[in-house]
């Protein structure tokens, strides 16, 4: 197997056997499905240059000899999307695709095809480690010794996602296209032990819907805040916008309030609205745990103009669980599920047969109490209402448990600092 | 986009809601606290079973003569923090990532190596604090010592370390004010102790050098340099807090070095000023607290020792495995299992298990154990300093916060005095004359 870490360092030398410096990094230019070698940056008699990969004829870890003599020697022609192995890619932190994790590069495996030198997978191994110390031999003579089995780890470069983000060089654009695929909560996870850079640098190639997802599954306030503080304002509003609004505001109350400001001016005027009347509420409260994404109807429809209504409004799944019933004045008067409606005589008037006794909550009322009413009438959503029994929002049931019960796997991120 | 809206919305004029900017309601919680508090938790931290023990140390020694290496090491201590918060500021990486992506396997590796090693004396050094605080309430140190690795191992399973942190320092604090109200009681000569801040004293045997070293050992300590960094990008602060940072990193440099200046002056005016110039045991080290506390001075020194321990011990291991797991790669956090992170669960076993083991060595001297793991935490502590002030300077990790050529200057200077320091100190052990 060949590694980066048997280049590094190696002589170079020219068909005259004269000494031309060392290796300092390999330049590999992004092809699919394997990137493949370009260029060598090599470092002789203080000072440091590239010379281009075809000028080489053989190489083994001690040693690099070219088919030119020193004075022959060009510069590797730069292309945009290359990428110094060393530099940008060896000890980062990269996402393995299949684990779902983000791990960091001990060591990179190269394979020569066809003439061309590939880079084919990714070392996160402790062999690759004690490689780059030097002690990889004494390590398989010591396992041989005890019968003991030394796996490589090695992830094929297609399984891997680099994540790097160099603030002076050219700014290379990776497009994340293997990650943007992944689900949501996966990427939080993985965004979560990412360095800021790295997590814009993610965002920026997901989509605005994948990115509102994903920031709803990070769940922790400042880090929301930090990643939208590094995108533009054009780019974090529109994420803004295909959030959930009570989401929004949750993480608009964590930011300071020129940049919250700023971003709701950006924000289509609905949903800035929607927002802004969150965040007038207590977070404590229904007010300020409820969302404004739920469908009501007019109490004068028929059963057929209602589902004709919902034809037109294409509610997310999380606000069709229920259908209110208002009247003029947005009060309250009964609730539907959709079963009701489509079982309905398509001309009779839904206050016909809704269900009149709507259980709500007041938007007072706190997150404890909240749960308890869903919990005991098996509600998926409750209505939030205000004092003229208005309805204002509602309430779904994953929102008011994730405030009630310690957050999704047990207990949220336990923190060491 | 087209979110749906409720049929009869727009037809409903409404009153746009200015009240949550002008109210002031759901104010960003907290926000001064999440900044303001890295520096504060280190320093406290910084206080530690060695800290209080070698602060007692070269009060009774020296007298006031040392109070200018506490001066000294406030103003370093200022400085390396600084340096430290900036580096998480700029990055958002922890100490050992960092150090894996600017020095590679090997740099890491040896940094870390000597990181670990400073701190594993210092994890010694705690318990031998709980060893010798339980001592004075006549209970045997193997039993100390395993109610010791019980707490650890509690605090980890239970974990949210956060919140009990705070009782912790709130017992410091108490005890911090107890030595500067028996400081005040024991009638200190208050001229010389700021006559010694500004104007050192001493001659240059190895004795002295080592109280030098010590005190700057446990003041600016590598795990310290360490936990300010992983703390500033854990917590996901951004280069615009470097303001709050500062400040936070400033006042605890200040506090920190008051109370240090506080326990040696109370050592001095009590033990020192009455001819008890060594410290032998922690009943030796509470007579400092006795003009203020009189026969309750052992069982407050007890208290105090022994939360600064468990406070210690509840930051110091932790820091180890967390920058170690990070800079290799391998998974960590509380929030993993033995089997998702087995490397960092072991290295954290054998943090707690050799300490714990180590303070059972039948006649242990722990007041000695205690300083001199702080001497050897400031031998170490150059090489951690030289790490840091690369990356320091390295405007291609740091980019706007790149130490400027003052803080750079200032950051190298304490380095180099801290290098020719251990050097002396080296020499002077090899060559007593």
């Amino acid at each position: 197997m060949i590694f980066l870490s048997a280049f590094i360092n190696a002589e170079v030398v020219d068909v005259r056997q004269h000494r031309v410096g060392r290796v300092r990094d390999l330049v590999v230019v992004m092809t699919e499905p394997f990137p493949h070698v370009t260029g060598v940056i090599l470092k002789g008699n203080r000072r440091v240059r590239s010379i281009d990969w075809s000028v080489v004829r053989s190489w083994d870890d001690k040693e690099l000899s070219l088919k030119v003599d020193e004075a022959g020697l060009q510069p590797h022609a730069r292309v945009d999307n290359e990428l110094w192995l060393s530099r940008q890619i060896l000890d980062k932190q990269i996402v393995d695709m299949d684990g779902r994790r983000v791990v960091r590069v001990n060591d990179l495996q190269l394979s020569q095809v066809e003439g061309s030198l590939l880079l084919v997978g990714v070392d996160v191994g402790s062999r690759g480690l004690a490689r780059r110390v030097g002690v990889e031999g004494l390590g398989r003579w010591l396992t041989a010794m005890l019968h003991l089995d030394w796996p490589q780890k090695l992830i094929s470069w297609e399984a891997v996602d680099p994540v790097t983000s160099d603030v002076s060089s050219v700014k290379l654009r990776i497009a994340h296209t293997k990650l943007a695929k992944m689900h949501p909560a996966d990427i939080a996870d993985i965004v979560n032990e990412l360095s800021p850079d790295d997590r814009s640098a993610v965002f920026a190639a997901l989509s605005d819907e994948k990115a509102a997802d994903t920031l709803e599954e990070i769940d922790e306030p400042h880090m929301q805040a930090s990643i939208l503080e590094r995108l533009d304002v054009d780019r974090a509003s529109d994420i803004l916008e295909a959030m959930a609004p009570d989401e929004v505001a949750d993480l608009l109350a964590d930011m300071p309030r020129e940049r919250a400001q700023q971003l709701l001016q950006k924000m289509e005027e609905d949903e800035a609205e929607d927002v802004e009347e969150l965040l007038a509420y207590r977070e404590d409260t229904a007010g300020g745990l409820m969302t404004t994404e739920y469908v009501a109807v007019l109490h004068t429809l028929t059963a057929a103009e209602a589902i004709e209504r919902l034809r037109e409004l294409e509610p997310d799944a999380e606000s069709v669980y229920y259908v209110y019933v208002i009247d003029e004045e947005e009060h309250l008067l009964g609730v539907l599920s959709l079963r009701d409606l489509i079982v309905a005589k398509p001309e009779t008037k839904i206050r016909d047969f809704m269900i009149k006794n709507v259980i709500s909550v007041g938007v007072d009322a706190g997150p404890r109490e909240v749960a308890e009413i869903t919990a005991k009438y098996n509600l998926l959503a409750v209505p939030v209402v205000d004092q003229h029994n208005r309805i204002q929002g509602i309430v779904t049931v994953d929102d008011v448990m994730e405030r009630v019960m310690p957050a999704r796997g047990g207990g949220r991120r336990r923190r060491i600092f | 986009m087209g979110q749906p809206k409720p049929p009869t919305r727009p037809q409903i004029p409404r009153l746009r809601s200015p009240t949550w900017r002008t109210l002031g309601i759901r104010l960003p919680r907290l926000a001064l606290f999440a900044v303001v508090g890295p520096g504060l938790i280190s320093g406290f931290a910084d206080n530690d079973a060695g800290g209080i023990t070698t602060y007692s140390v070269v009060g009774a020694q020296f007298g006031y003569d040392l109070m200018w290496v506490v001066l000294a090491s406030m103003i370093a201590l200022g400085i390396t923090q600084e340096v430290g918060a900036r580096l998480g500021l700029a990055t958002g990486q922890g100490f050992g990532g960092l150090l894996r992506e600017r020095f590679g396997v090997r740099g890491a590796g040896f940094a870390i190596f000597t990181m670990l090693l400073a701190n594993l004396g210092d994890t010694v050094a705690e318990f031998a604090g709980i060893g010798a605080s339980l001592a004075l309430f006549g209970v045997p140190v193997p039993l100390s010592a395993g109610v010791a690795a019980l707490l650890v191992i509690v605090f980890l399973w239970r974990a949210n370390f956060g919140r009990v942190q705070y009782v912790f320092i709130a017992v410091g604090v108490g005890t911090s004010i107890a030595y500067a109200v028996s400081a005040t009681f024991a009638h200190p000569d208050w001229g010389q102790a700021l006559t010694r801040a500004v104007i050192p004293r001493g001659t240059l045997t190895a004795a002295y050098l080592l109280a030098v070293l010590g005190t700057v050992g446990t003041t600016i300590t590598p795990w310290g340099q360490a936990f300010i960094q992983s703390y500033v990008a854990d917590k996901n602060l951004r280069p615009k807090d470097l303001p709050w940072s500062r400040l936070d990193v400033g006042l605890a440099a200040f506090l920190t070095n008051v109370v240090a200046a506080f326990i040696v002056v109370a050592c001095a005016a009590t033990l020192w000023a009455h001819g008890q110039t060594s410290i032998n045991s922690a009943a030796d080290a509470a007579k400092a607290l006795g003009p203020l506390a009189g026969h309750f001075a052992q069982t407050l020194f007890a208290i105090g020792l022994f939360t600064a321990s468990v406070l210690g011990l509840g930051t110091v291991p932790l820091t180890s495995t967390y920058v170690a797991t990070e800079a290799f790669g391998w998974e960590r956090g509380l929030d993993r299992g033995w089997r998702q992170a087995p490397v960092f669960y072991a290295l954290l076993s054998f943090f707690v298990g050799f300490s714990a083991l180590f303070v059972l060595i039948p006649g242990l001297p722990l007041i000695a154990v205690m300083y001199l793991s702080q001497v050897f935490d400031g031998l170490l502590l150059p090489i951690i300093l030289v790490f840091v002030m690369l990356m320091a300077r390295d405007r291609r990790l740091l980019g706007n916060l790149t130490s400027g050529p003052i803080l750079q200057t200032l950051g190298w200077t304490v380095t180099g005095l801290i290098s020719l320091l251990s050097v002396a100190l080296v020499i002077s052990e090899i060559a007593p004359h």
